[in-house]
């Protein structure tokens, strides 16, 4: 998993580090039981403040996408959310939104956006499949 | 101890020399534990702000405290928990590496030797060697050992990469990050005054731009990277749009650079309205903004 940081970008330096390892554990960059790199070597290697991928790791770890366990180091979690089916869903119907107000901005018609999320999922399965090969 | 207590508190800051305002009335605030950038050109009164700091210098008015002290009554007390880089490292020409060593270690309670041998290695220093004979990027390497080994509580850095190779200034960087940091979070502070801001980008918390010994702008770095946004646009004809909310219009034909103050969803919406063919917003990085310093100047930000 490799990751790094885009001061462009105008996301808090934090949730970029956040994101990222979410999305290495959606597309099988990152898998279950793998550990992550440690903070010190990681935040030398993207020259970023120290605390800054400490609380990362911190929020990561309150969303339940990874766990620290003392003295070995943090690991990506099995997937299962403590959350309720319905409270999941509705996280992801905000996301989904998001995309829909996008597209309408940029005249993308429903059946193209159809179409291009049903291809974003080929791609993660594809890069999952590719990663547990 | 006090955690909120500041580490660095500057009040209303002025040193002159002569008729010249080096300092003039300058605040600022460092919390236990932050990375804050001092950020102004040559001659803006960094390195006098520091050396006030230090008791190299006496305010003319105002205060400046550290760890909650007077730094000219209890110099000791304050010069005992900090350690200072400063651009031009000096060092006694007849001292080895090792003798500088154990003469900067002399004045300290606290040496952490495997921080030194850690560090020597890194920096494939000699110890053996003469001061004379090191590169100025070797000096350099040596006065951050010296300054790291104590385990300060703050780490006062003064221009500490200018003039050095990329290879060296990018080793600095990650000695601050890797050997310093790695210490109780809350009793690790940096204080970095530079030009070259990109490269310490990733470390500043909060900064302050300082111009003609004045504040000019303080801010935390992700909510100045959120608040000031550089948009791109090119429609397929020349208009004349009136953005008066924006920081600065640049234009060019067709196309328009537009920077924005926290007003850049609504500047957006009324460049979307004429349907441009191109729409690029970026955040500006911390270097940008301090390039801008004319711009929010002007506009009194």
């Amino acid at each position: 998993m490799l990751l790094q940081i885009d001061f462009k970008s105008g996301t808090p330096v934090y949730l970029q580090l956040v994101e990222q390892i979410r999305h290495a554990a959606a597309s099988g960059g990152l898998r279950t039981g793998e550990p992550l790199p440690s903070i010190r070597p990681l935040a030398e290697e993207l020259r970023v403040n120290r605390n800054t991928v400490a609380k990362a790791y911190a929020e990561l770890e309150s969303q339940g996408v990874i766990e620290t366990i003392p003295g070995k180091g943090c690991f990506l979690k099995e997937v299962g959310s403590p959350l309720t089916k319905s409270a999941r869903n509705d996280l992801v119907i905000q996301e989904i939104d998001r995309a829909i107000v996008a597209a309408h901005h940029l005249q993308i018609s429903d059946t193209d956006l159809l179409a291009l999320v049903k291809k974003r999922l080929d791609v993660f399965e594809r890069k999952n499949k590719a990663a547990n090969d | 101890m006090n955690t909120d207590l500041p580490v660095i508190e500057i009040q209303n800051l002025v040193r002159r020399y002569g008729k010249h305002d080096a300092v003039n009335g300058l605040s600022l605030t460092v919390r236990p534990g932050k990375c804050y950038g001092f950020f102004g050109r040559n001659g803006a009164g960094k390195t006098t702000t520091i050396k006030c700091l230090l008791n190299l210098l006496r305010p003319d008015s105002g205060t400046a405290r550290v760890f909650g002290l007077d730094p000219r009554k209890d110099e000791v007390a304050v010069k005992s928990r900090l350690a200072y880089v400063p651009d031009m490292v000096a060092f006694y020409p007849w001292m080895t590496v090792r003798d500088t060593l154990e003469y900067l270690a002399s004045f300290r309670t606290n040496w952490n030797r495997d921080i030194e041998n850690d560090l020597l290695k890194r920096f494939q220093l000699d110890a053996t060697k003469k001061t004379t004979s090191l590169s100025k990027g070797q000096r350099t390497q040596l006065a951050l050992i010296g300054a790291i080994c104590p385990e300060p509580e703050l780490l006062v850095l003064d221009e500490p990469t200018s003039g050095l190779d990329p290879i060296v200034r990018r080793e600095f960087i990650e000695t601050v990050i890797g050997a310093y940091q790695s210490g109780d979070p809350t009793r690790r502070t940096v204080f970095v005054s530079t030009h070259l801001i990109s490269e310490f980008e990733g470390l500043i918390d909060e900064f302050t731009i300082i111009e003609s010994g004045q504040n000019l702008l303080t801010m935390e770095a992700d909510a100045a990277r959120d608040r000031f946004k550089k948009i791109r646009a090119r429609f397929n004809q020349e208009l004349k749009l009136d953005l008066s909310g924006a920081l600065n219009v640049k234009r060019s034909g067709r196309e328009m650079e537009i920077l924005a103050n926290g007003n850049s969803e609504q500047l957006l919406a009324e460049l979307k309205a004429h349907q441009p063919e191109e729409l690029k917003i970026e955040s500006l990085t911390l270097e940008e903004i301090f390039v801008a310093s004319d711009v929010l100047k002007k506009a009194n930000v």
